[in-house]
């Protein structure tokens, strides 16, 4: 058995995900996992770093795997684990609604019902092995309750027979059982899945010895901390909590280190902070009272337009004219909006104005805490909309001049990064 | 004998009433709401304006008065600030008011009025929407209860779930949390409409109101709330001195009700005579 590799790990439980991220003894990002939040935090934290340590033992591999079989392989090595995490999922919801049927259909129906639910789960593995086959099939969401969900309910429509076993019977026994898989833990780990992975990718040599290495690496637990939303709940004892702000100032620290201002707007709270060369927080404001300025604020008015939130931003892009929204108030903006449109100005301009809106809420929050002096961190859920972030950038520019503006891919493990620094500096 | 109608559009619904004078006294012909449920306002405006017609079997009006929203509507004769048609109306269905309430969707809004309706001061909510209906309305969706049986489960509650001010939107993990913390629907809708109520009052005491409250708009039909508003107040005030919100069952068409008694008005100030409108002309 190889030597023990010390790591340390940050929990960022928020309101609608929780992050976890692992580093090695050198401080360095070995691996990240998130998942959705759910009433079991625990059981949320425990996701969430179960596959941030998947993510940590692929990273063990990756150069054993690239050398042995090529940087396609390694791909196709991490679709196979996946895939039979999911069948491990579908196999328990099964299980589950299985166990729920008898209780939800009249005996008569029972025959007909076990019948569907064959048909039904047959078809949905079928397809995840589909998926497992195509290098380019689309991207869908990480979360097997919303991947699963969104499967199981066309698959439902299909079969489904209105005078026997219903669309509404299937999607009750669905809803019922899905809260009951992701409230029990379930082994989606590294060491348990990775042989039938490597069993599905046939065997190119090397890549078993580099798999099985990853699997038996000692990745030992040195030190955990936890942050965010639900971080009073999670099972750490009162040393090993840490205040998002502190977390954010520090991740975005670490992610850009000339940084000296942070925005985050999440889904619902909005913080500026201002760090030193360090870090280290010297002042934040913070907005958690009300919707406007915070991604909840474009949820609702994406809901008020019947569009998915990803399509407000491009959306907005396109508009030459923006308006100006009068209204601070969520609710009051979407009843502008209503009215606007029915006045028949473009969607896209009212689009532009209501970013501008959020936006303008966090540059005063900014002001607050200090204004922006250096370089300048976008993170949270908002920095990926680019109709934001264009109005960031311009009224940064009116504000205080040109200011480097830096917004990472994985901005959304901003808070759970600087949780396990916080780990890693308490053991240093 | 004049015949008028009046249209209260709100930001939730259009409230529409035909109104009959007959020597001196009003009598209401028929009244129709329909909620606005993102359809296109002039669509709902029209079609409750009809309905209205119909239900009183009349086909030809003296004067129509728009009110609320309603300022753009293409067939309407007059249009009337909505403070004044509120207080106008308030005051045909409870004389004995001196300053009314009205609850609509987003905004709450109090007046002071004098015997003959003229508002003497008023006073509106700010700019957020915690506290209005249609905060209490996004509540209830989140609790999975239908806006007719929040009065009615939030009286049954012995004690309120003590619920800070918050935000209409954010309200719906402030409510998760308190239903994963076990508190039951009941106690959460009582805590609300007291948390609602507080602000209310606070709204009439900027105006120093007493003796009767009239409550308008739609949330006068929800029991808890006006229940919660006559605590709330009675428990600020001397024995006797407190005001006391009082309602009808067309407390929602005060607006709509005070369109109409204006219309009538001016119809008979400005010396009209004949039709502003018969269903035949525009068929």
């Amino acid at each position: 058995m190889a030597k023990a590799v010390r790591t340390f790990v940050g929990i960022d439980l928020g309101s609608t995900t929780t992050k976890a991220v692992v580093l090695d003894e050198n401080g360095d990002v070995l691996g990240r996992g998130i998942t959705n939040s759910r009433s079991n935090y625990d059981l949320a934290a425990e996701v969430a770093r179960t596959e941030a340590f998947v993510s940590a033992r692929f990273s063990l591999l990756r150069a054993g795997v690239e050398r042995a079989a090529g940087t396609a392989a390694l791909a196709r090595l991490l679709r196979a684990f996946r895939l039979e995490q999911r069948l491990v999922q579908w196999a328990r919801l099964r299980q589950w609604i299985e166990a729920t049927a008898p209780r939800a259909a009249p005996a008569a129906l029972q025959p007909a019902l076990a019948a569907t639910l064959e048909t039904l789960f047959g078809r949905l593995v079928a397809e995840e092995e589909e998926h497992f086959l195509e290098p380019e099939a689309p991207e869908r969401s990480d979360f097997f309750r919303d991947a699963a969900g969104s499967a199981y309910a066309r698959l439902a429509q299909e079969i489904a027979d209105p005078r026997g076993v219903t669309h509404d019977l299937l999607v009750g026994l669905y809803d019922h059982s899905i809260i009951s898989v992701e409230n029990e833990p379930l082994d989606l780990g590294f060491p348990n899945h990775i042989r039938a992975a490597l069993a599905r990718c046939g065997d190119a040599p090397g890549m078993a010895e580099a798999a099985e290495a990853a699997a038996n690496a000692d990745l030992e637990v040195a030190g955990s901390v936890g942050t965010g939303y639900g971080r009073a709940r999670l099972p750490f004892p009162k040393e090993q909590i840490r205040s998002e702000i502190l977390c954010h100032g520090l991740g975005a620290h670490a992610m850009f280190p000339a940084t000296r201002t942070v925005l985050d707007i999440g889904g619902q709270d909005t913080k500026a902070i201002q760090v030193d060369g360090d870090g280290l927080v010297t002042s934040f404001q913070m907005n958690d009272r009300c919707a406007a300025g915070c991604g909840r604020y474009l949820g609702y008015i994406a809901d008020e337009m019947n569009m998915g939130l990803h399509e407000l931003g491009p959306l907005a892009l396109q508009s030459r004219t923006p308006v100006r929204i009068n209204s601070t108030c969520t609710v009051f903006a979407g009843a502008e909006l209503r009215e606007r449109l029915s006045l028949g100005e473009r969607r896209e301009d009212i689009l532009a104005g209501l970013h501008r809106a959020v936006i303008l809420r966090a540059m005063s929050l900014i002001a607050r805490s200090g204004g922006i002096e250096n370089e300048f961190t976008f993170t949270g859920g908002v920095a990926r909309n680019p109709a934001a972030v264009l109005a960031l950038r311009n009224l940064v520019d009116e504000n205080y001049g040109e200011r480097r503006l830096n917004i990472s891919a994985d901005s959304i493990y901003t808070g759970a990064l600087g949780a396990a620094l916080f780990a890693w500096r308490a053991a240093a | 004998m004049t015949v008028t109608a009046g249209i209260d559009a709100g930001s939730s619904a259009v409230k529409a009433v035909v109104l009959e004078k007959d020597g001196e006294t009003f009598s209401v012909r028929s009244h129709v709401v329909a909620r606005i449920r993102k359809r296109d306002v002039g669509r709902v405006v029209r079609e409750t304006f009809d309905a209205a017609c119909e239900s009183a079997g009349v086909a030809d009006l003296h004067y129509v008065a728009t009110t609320g929203e309603g300022e753009e509507t293409p067939f309407a004769t007059g249009h009337f600030f909505g403070m004044t048609t509120h207080a106008r109306g308030a005051l045909y269905l409870e004389p004995r008011a001196r300053a009314v309430l009205d609850l609509g969707a987003l905004h709450a809004r109090a007046m002071a009025v004098d015997p003959s309706g003229r508002v003497l001061n008023s006073k509106m909510t700010s700019q957020c929407a915690s506290g209005s209906g249609q905060f209490l309305e996004n509540i209830a969706r989140y609790l999975g209860v239908s806006l007719s049986e929040v009065g009615g489960l939030s009286l049954s509650a012995g004690r309120g779930e003590n619920v800070s001010s918050i935000c209409a939107v954010l309200a719906e993990t402030d409510v998760i949390n308190m239903v994963s913390r076990g508190v039951p629907t009941a106690e959460i809708l009582r805590g609300i409409h007291e948390s609602m109520a507080g602000r209310l009052a606070r709204l009439l005491q900027t105006l120093a109101v007493s003796g009767l409250v009239f409550v308008t708009g739609g949330l006068a039909a929800d029991d808890g709330l006006v229940g919660a508003l006559e605590r709330t107040l009675a428990s600020g005030a001397a024995p006797g001195a407190a005001p006391v919100p009082v309602r009808h069952p067309l407390s929602a068409f005060a607006g709509a009700i005070g369109a109409a008694i204006w219309g009538e008005y001016r119809y008979r100030k400005l010396g009209q005579e004949g039709y502003s409108w018969t269903s035949s002309a525009t068929a």
